[in-house]
């Protein structure tokens, strides 16, 4: 990723773009900082921004027409905040809080004629740049010519103190100075740039070449004269006076630093944001109006300030376990990525966070500029891999599954039985056949049953475990092998149970035919004989891996319709669909995260779940909902047991039940036998329930115990605790060391502890 | 280099030697850092104990660490 790539995801990302009332107003005052401060109470915080922001806060605080009104995302519910009120309530409530620093004086001598309110704030905002200003007005004071009807709304003194506050600043005021051809014409030459009010000087008739201001920089002439404010009359604002002022003050400063008057001068005035702000769960509230008819007391204040809704986005963040656990929103979170991978030496901070992504998308669906989470993260990963920066422990544990999937003891490929070739090819996907794998069998003998040409059997990986951890040789190998095995079969079309296997082959094997296995069932005339309908509502759990499949989600719709399912929507149904956990490997590389995704999931419906991705299912089941696979409903199991019952099988059970089920199908589809089991599974384990839930949140398979102690007995190499007669043992299959506690009994081994270091002990060097 | 010390009175003792275990000077090494600490040992075969709570603390830690780096 490089600066510009870096630059345009972060522009992807609204949420710091200015609330829409800010955006609104040409002094950029931050108005949902004020409504939050006098939502607490705050009046001094809310003065304080107001200082921070507006020229003489205690005039233009008073007396602006407050266009942010407008634009106040609250009219979309009922009506508008009465901003001006309460800035009006802040202002008499409160004396100056901040007081803006002066920068050191720089030279640059600046006459301002004109003292209405755009030569006022032009003069303050160049002195407290450090300029030399001169302000001259005709006027015994301040303000201009600015009619009763505004001024009736301010203090006495409040032009007196505005002349004290500018002399604070250094700005040398002169009262009283008639400003004739001949004053204006010496500005011009006495000076080095020349502020004009228009509120006190008719600029029609400038003694000196000019044009009207030009929009942009308010320059009249390219000698640094600049002109701004309008005489009184039908269209005279005074917070135009303000911003043209403040406008003025920044051309004077360019011109006398000598770049560029005209360049990023876009966002200056009022502007449109490209914020987006829901306003789906804001309750109506009525608008409060002072009692007094004419000012808010403190109550009242409070009370209408704390009707901003604080306009955000953090559309994603709200429905996202990920970004709400490292609390970012994609800005900032773009911003880290692209750090931790410029990191040369030292700690790689956002590794986890880069890992725990699921990369399900759910949050480019949701974001209103479709921000691509899931290939920021997946393309950082790569990265990491290819500059061997990715941490080993985070996608290990997958990675090692997906080789012992692919490798003899759970793969098989075979044309159906007593055909030599296949039209289509069932693909249940290693998730599936892990955790039900009688389903898997009921339901390649229907298919077989029900489609004509062969339907042959492929256990295997498609390879996306490697895919999302970024190791692109090892998935591409995968998919190599995927693809000459469809070549070897004919191309036949691949009918996928699962969604993830599905949205891969589509994308990165685009030439050959595929499709859903709910597809296929819902084309069918009838359902399988034995299936049975729920006796209970569901509610149907969409996976991740089905947001771009409107077509197979509403084939599931149909099968679940003609099963009878009283079926129920979750509240991120469909293409909203929460990922389990299981996406992007986010349960491996972050546990405790995994977890909590599955518990969101879990949570999004009373009703019990219904699943039609494995690992939606396990997942939700493990987070303590009681879940079912669809597949259990159309291919009951033969005990007969209620599906909403069975326990997350786990990563022992599942790994288990994959070669198990390689064996069962060889033996009685194609009366072949498997290669012979390695040694170490004949071993006998006894492991309590309480450390079976250990071993798994540690990634222990039982399989590992099982190596231990058969390399342990093996070779008599164990450590001996005479008070129990317990046996410790270690043993290094590949990276990761296991260690096993145990106590050989005639029944088999029982297991009494387990666990893992990645670190090299001397004796397992090679 | 200054050896940190792991070592504590264990039960455990060497199946295959008959021996007690003993502090003993050992390098781990993981992703290239080599780590000099002293862990219980046989003193005949060289079996080196990781405890569990070594396992599962300072030393998935250190891993953690170096991973990061």
């Amino acid at each position: 990723m490089d600066q510009q790539a870096l630059r345009a995801l972060e522009a992807c990302c609204v949420q710091e773009e200015p609330p829409f009332c800010s955006a609104a107003c040409p002094l950029r005052v931050d108005v949902r900082a004020f409504m939050a401060a006098l939502t607490k109470g705050d009046t001094r915080s809310a003065r304080r921004v107001l200082d921070r922001h507006m020229p003489f806060p205690a005039i233009v605080g008073r007396l602006c027409e407050a266009p942010c009104q407008a634009a106040c995302k609250r009219i979309e519910v009922d009506s508008t905040l009465a901003i001006g009120l309460l800035e009006r309530y802040c202002v008499a409530a409160t004396e100056q809080v901040l007081k803006p620093p002066k920068m050191p004086a720089k030279g640059g001598r600046v006459a301002v004629a004109g003292g209405g309110l755009f030569g006022m704030t032009a003069a303050l905002d160049l002195a407290r740049k450090g300029r030399e200003v001169h302000l001259f007005t005709p006027a015994k004071e301040l303000g201009g010519t600015l009619e009763e009807k505004f001024r009736s709304h301010l203090p006495d003194d409040a032009f007196i103190q505005a002349a004290s506050t500018l002399s604070g600043y250094g700005a040398h005021l002169h009262f009283q100075v008639r400003l004739d051809a001949d004053a204006l014409k010496a500005f011009a030459q006495d000076y080095e740039a020349l502020c004009l009010d228009g509120n006190e000087i008719d600029m029609a008739g400038l003694p000196f070449a000019a044009s009207t201001p030009d929009p942009v920089t308010l320059a009249v002439n390219d000698v640094g004269c600049f002109g701004g404010g309008a005489p009184n009359g039908p269209d005279f604002q005074v917070i135009r006076q303000v911003a043209d002022g403040r406008r003025a003050a920044l051309s004077v400063e360019r011109f006398l630093q000598k770049v560029s008057l005209t360049a990023e001068r876009e966002r200056e005035g009022s502007i449109s944001t490209r914020l987006f702000t829901s306003i789906e769960q804001v309750q109506p509230q009525a608008a409060i109006l002072p009692a007094s008819g004419a000012e808010y007391n403190s109550t009242e204040a409070r009370a209408e300030a704390s009707r901003c809704i604080q306009c955000e986005c953090l559309e994603c963040v709200k429905q996202c376990a990920f970004l709400q656990e490292f609390k970012e929103y994609p800005k900032t979170l773009v911003r880290r990525v692209y750090n931790n991978l410029s990191i040369v030496q030292g700690t790689r901070s956002a590794n986890t966070m880069i890992n725990s992504c699921s990369l399900c998308s759910q949050c480019t669906i949701i974001c209103p500029h479709d921000f691509p989470m899931a290939a920021l993260c997946r393309d950082a990963r790569e990265r990491m891999v290819q500059t061997e920066h990715m941490p080993p422990s985070a996608h290990d544990f997958a990675l090692e599954e997906m080789r012992f999937t692919l490798g003899d003891a759970c793969s098989l490929a075979r044309h159906q039985p007593g055909m030599d070739a296949s039209r289509y090819l069932f693909f249940p996907g290693c998730q599936l056949a892990g955790s039900a794998p009688e389903q898997v069998s009921a339901t390649y003998q229907f298919l077989m049953d029900q489609l004509q040409g062969g339907v042959g059997l492929l256990l295997s990986c498609c390879g996306i475990p490697a895919q999302w951890a970024g190791d692109e040789a090892l998935f591409q190998e995968t998919l190599a092998s995927l693809q000459a095995t469809l070549d070897a079969f004919g191309k036949p079309e691949l009918i996928c149970a699962c969604t993830s296997c599905l949205a891969l082959v589509r994308k990165h094997l685009p030439a050959y035919a595929s499709t859903s296995l709910w597809e296929i069932l819902a084309a069918l005339e009838h359902l399988p004989p034995e299936c049975r309908t729920p006796t209970q509502p569901l509610a149907l759990h969409d996976p991740c891996g089905a947001r771009d499949n409107a077509g197979l989600r509403a084939s599931v719709r149909q099968l679940c319709g003609r099963l009878g399912v009283q079926l129920h929507d979750t509240t991120m149904p469909e293409e909203l669909a929460d990922c389990c956990g299981y996406g992007g490997l986010m349960q491996f590389a972050n546990q405790p995260l995994g977890r909590k995704a599955a518990t969101v999931k879990a949570g999004r419906s009373e009703y019990p779940a219904l699943a039609y991705c494995a690992m939606c299912r396990d997942n939700v089941a493990g987070a303590g909902k009681a879940s079912a696979h669809l597949l259990e409903y159309l291919f009951p199991g033969k005990a007969g047991d209620d599906p909403l019952e069975r326990a997350n099988p786990g990563f022992s059970l599942r790994h288990e039940n994959r070669s198990r089920l390689k064996e069962q199908l060889m033996h009685s589809l194609w009366q072949e036998t498997a290669g012979d089991a390695p040694a170490h599974s004949a071993l006998r384990l006894i492991i309590a329930p309480d450390l079976t839930s250990l071993l798994e949140s540690r990634h222990i398979l039982h399989e590992d115990v099982q190596k231990v102690i058969f390399h342990a007995e093996q070779g008599g190499n164990y450590l001996l605790n005479p008070e129990n007669g317990h046996r410790l043992a270690k043993y290094k299959p590949v990276r990761v060391t296991y260690w096993v506690e145990y106590e050989a009994t005639d029944n088999g081994f029982i297991v009494h502890n387990s666990y893992s270091h990645r670190m090299v002990l001397p004796e397992a060097l090679p | 280099m200054s050896t940190l010390s792991f070592t504590h009175p264990t039960s455990w003792r060497c199946a295959a030697c008959n021996q007690d275990l003993q502090p003993q000077k050992v390098a781990v090494t993981y992703l290239h850092s080599v780590f000099h600490v002293e862990l219980m040992a046989c003193s005949q075969c060289g079996f080196v104990l990781v405890p569990e709570d070594l396992a599962i603390g300072k030393m998935l830690e250190v891993e953690q660490l170096l991973e990061d780096k």
